[in-house]
């Protein structure tokens, strides 16, 4: 988890910046992202309040971008069961993009939950505090990174990083390229919808696929 | 303290509070319940599809109506394009970041 620790420092240094050019107090620039720790939602609700929205404006604003983490949430769930609740509630606190994407397979891999759930809850504590020490560098220093560098860039790649060895199966790259189309064909949805109905439409193609392809080779197994 | 920060707090509390919820959201409603069989084998596809949703959009840089103008001349898609190819062959997150920001790097110089 260590490589999307690092990917997250140009993403942190601007939710600070934001943070601090909306005129927050720097307790409540730490504790928006201690308490919310999500990039998509601070920088979305930062702006927002500089913009004047409505609290309830901001709140469903943030409530749609997280939906996403909702399907995380789901596909974390069968792993998380034999765990007590307090595990179950820290991990839902630590449940984040990178760490979704960083460990879901580690979890479906192992027969060691135990294992796989130390990966998630000691990478998601080092997430969690490398964001804050970030956010707060940005608040203090502002971007001392320079744009040219393009550094955001290593965001996606992170997330490429893991995507990538999924793509080994075609039911998988199926559900990536329906997942691709339909986020480019939505990209006018408001609140960044798109990125969820794209997610659940991937999901169902894949799905999909997998039953097409079992049903294929049974009706093979037959005619041998 | 002034309503400006009073909002703010407002702001900071329950935009955490329904981020908290949405995250625990199945793991709190599944938990200990046997799913059914279809449900378990969707899942496995969360993780391809929402990545890739998640992804691309940060690649295309564009926030406007989807176009072909889009995806030609995108140097930040090439890039992607050759991460991905390195992240499939090696399974190796630094390779990737190596090979993405180089890519990205020289097309950028390239383009200049």
């Amino acid at each position: 988890m260590l490589p999307a620790a690092a990917a997250l420092i140009p993403f942190g240094l601007v939710c600070g910046v934001d943070a601090a050019a909306v005129g927050a107090s720097p307790l409540a620039a730490i504790s928006l992202s201690a308490i919310v720790f999500s990039g998509a939602a601070q920088i979305l609700a930062t702006q927002l309040y500089g913009a004047g929205a409505p609290l309830a404006v901001i709140v469903l604003t943030c409530f749609v971008i997280g939906l996403r983490l909702a399907m995380y949430s789901a596909a974390m769930a069968p792993h998380l069961g034999a765990f007590p609740a307090r595990w179950r509630y820290l991990s839902a606190f630590l449940l984040t993009d990178q760490a979704f994407a960083a460990t879901i397979s580690r979890f479906e891999a192992s027969t060691d939950k135990n294992r796989a759930l130390s990966h998630f809850v000691g990478g998601g504590i080092v997430l969690w505090g490398g964001w804050q020490l970030m956010t707060m560098s940005g608040y203090f220093l502002g971007n001392v990174i320079p744009a040219s560098w393009s550094l955001e860039f290593a965001v996606p790649l992170c997330f490429i990083a893991l995507l990538g060895p999924l793509l080994r199966e075609r039911p998988a790259i199926a559900a990536a390229v329906a997942s691709a189309v339909a986020v480019v064909l939505l990209a006018g949805l408001p609140m960044r919808l798109n990125i969820v109905v794209a997610g659940i439409i991937g999901i169902a193609i894949g799905t999909l696929a997998e039953l097409a392809l079992e049903r294929k080779t049974a009706a093979q197994e037959q005619f041998r | 303290m002034t309503e400006g920060a009073i909002k703010l707090w407002a702001v900071i509390v329950s935009v955490g509070a329904a981020n908290f919820l949405v995250r625990l959201s199945f793991i709190a409603l599944l938990a200990n319940k046997t799913m059914p069989p279809l449900l378990t084998r969707a899942l496995r596809y969360v993780a391809v599809a929402m990545i890739t949703a998640l992804v691309l959009p940060m690649v295309l840089t564009t926030t406007a109506a989807p176009s072909v103008m889009a995806f030609w001349p995108n140097a930040k898609l090439i890039a992607a394009l050759i991460a991905l190819t390195v992240a499939f062959f090696t399974r190796s997150t630094g390779w990737t970041l190596v090979a993405g920001m180089a890519a990205l790097w020289l097309l950028q110089y390239l383009a200049a």
